[in-house]
């Protein structure tokens, strides 16, 4: 048995040793923002953050995560206030499938935690985890530096 | 034998002695486990103890003057944003850091499991061993020292014991007038590598070449010295020329296969191209152009 802190609410969780993190979130938790893509550290599908910082929760073992604060996709929104970032995606066609988009907001929120100036570079840097099949990654980009731009003139968070 | 990777127990040691202690009880049916970047890929079915080691103090980076000192556990983030690494011959550190996978894998892969996977094409063994880095082995039983040329012993194969861990790598401060760099050939910018090389160069203070250390990853089975050719460059005025006669024969020191990234020959070729830009650029860096 394990404790779990995913977005703020402490859930626990009986769990094998080999479990990843992604499978405890999905099957366990019923929180199927994070994406199961390659199940092998390429795609960011399944990115979440870890103590703030963006990581893939398929190659993170469940037990490695107790005693961490961990967000996902989920725990972004305010009741029904999306966050800027999730608004900016919507609102500037950033999302095709969306089957990228939990794991792109997660890295570009690290991000932006850290930096609410970032350039064009340092987005696409950020996002370099995040494969897209459709967008073509410039809406991301472009919905990213649109985000940050409203979080600096004091939209929320 | 399973075939699937099920181990049974997960430990979460918080000392290093604990860590030990499992390891040296479990033997070859554990198996460290720290970004797990790599054994969480390659899930190995033999594994029937984790050992996570993430939680031991062993992510840190100092400087004592004599030697820079690198815990194991340093993610490639920590290597690539650390202010030591800005300048001078430790330049090398934080750009073969910033050439490693993505964002994400950065902040999860740390540098001992780079090193202890053992993977021909792992990009940090190449950097240290022209750093002339050693790592501090502990177990049990004690300690070891043991230099990056010495420590692989084929593909996915080390010097460790079962019962040890890599904690640390030693790095002797670089003469003055030293200059080192990386290059990295991927298929795509965080692709693993095709072939990488890195170099170092100390130059004398009249411009004549003291010391050239040169390295290849992803062209043998363990990480190369191309010894040859940097038994050309030593105690010479490096030209144009010179760079040119070197590159071919660290090429000619390469053994590369072909698999599905690239054929050997076209890795032979590369080694060439690679092994030419990491000794310019380390000269000039020597040079403090
Ligand atoms: C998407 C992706 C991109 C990648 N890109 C690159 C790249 O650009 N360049 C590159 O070189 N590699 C790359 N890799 C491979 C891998 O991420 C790296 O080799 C990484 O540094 C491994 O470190 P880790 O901490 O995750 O190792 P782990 O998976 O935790 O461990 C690897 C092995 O080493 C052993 N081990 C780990 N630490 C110790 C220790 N301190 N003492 C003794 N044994 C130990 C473990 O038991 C295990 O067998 C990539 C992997 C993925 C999934
Ligand atoms: S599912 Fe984790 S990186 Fe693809
Ligand atoms: S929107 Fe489809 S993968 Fe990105």
């Amino acid at each position: 048995m394990i404790k779990l802190n995913v977005n703020g609410e402490i859930h626990e969780v009986r769990v094998k040793p080999y479990w990843t993190l992604l499978r405890v979130l999905r099957n366990e938790l019923g929180l199927t923002g994070a994406k199961l893509g390659c199940g092998r550290g390429e795609c960011g599908a399944c990115t979440v953050l870890m103590d703030g910082k963006p990581i893939l929760s398929c190659l993170t073992l469940a037990a490695r995560a107790e005693g961490k604060k961990i967000v996902t996709i989920e725990g972004l929104a305010e009741g029904l206030k999306l966050h800027p970032l999730q608004e900016a995606f919507i609102k500037n066609g950033a999302i095709q499938c969306g089957f990228c988009t939990s794991g792109m907001i997660l890295s570009a929120k690290a991000l932006l935690d850290r930096n609410l100036n970032p350039t064009e570079e340092e987005v696409r840097e950020a996002l370099s985890g995040n494969l897209c099949r459709c967008t073509g990654y410039v809406k991301p980009v472009k919905a990213v530096l649109e985000a940050a731009e409203i979080m600096r003139k004091g939209g929320s968070r | 034998m399973r075939k699937f990777f099920r181990p049974r127990e997960y430990f979460k040691p918080e000392t290093l002695e604990e860590a030990l202690n499992l390891l040296a009880k479990y033997g070859e049916s554990a198996r460290p486990i720290a970004g797990g970047t790599d054994l969480l890929v390659k899930k190995p079915p033999e594994v029937e103890y984790l050992i996570d080691i993430a939680s031991l103090p062993l992510d840190y980076i100092k400087n004592d003057g004599e030697y820079l000192k690198i815990g194991s556990l340093s993610t490639f983030h920590s290597i690539e944003t650390s202010s030591l690494f800005k300048e001078g011959a430790y330049r090398i550190l934080a750009e073969s850091a910033h050439d490693f996978g993505q964002a994400t894998v950065k902040n999860m892969a740390t540098i001992g499991g780079n090193v202890c996977s053992a993977v021909p094409s792992a990009d940090f063994p190449p950097v240290l061993m022209v750093l002339d880095a050693k790592a501090k082995i502990v177990s049990l039983a004690g300690e070891r020292i043991v230099s990056m040329e010495e420590f692989f012993a084929g593909v996915r194969k080390t010097v460790l014991r079962s019962d040890e861990l890599l904690v640390e790598f030693q790095i002797p401060k670089p003469p003055p007038h030293t200059g080192a760099a990386f290059y990295k050939l991927g298929r795509t910018s965080v692709d693993i590598a095709l072939v990488n090389a890195a170099a170092r160069i100390t130059l004398r203070s009249d411009g004549v070449c003291e010391d050239a250390r040169i390295a290849l990853g992803a062209v043998a089975p363990t990480p190369i010295r191309a010894k040859g050719a940097e038994k050309l460059l030593r105690k010479k005025e490096i030209d144009e020329a010179l760079v040119e006669e070197a590159s071919q024969t660290a090429s000619e020191e390469t053994k590369p296969i072909s698999d599905v990234r690239s054929s050997a020959e076209y890795r032979k070729e590369m080694s060439k191209v690679l092994v030419k830009r990491v000794l310019q650029k380390s000269l000039k860096r020597a040079k403090g152009e």
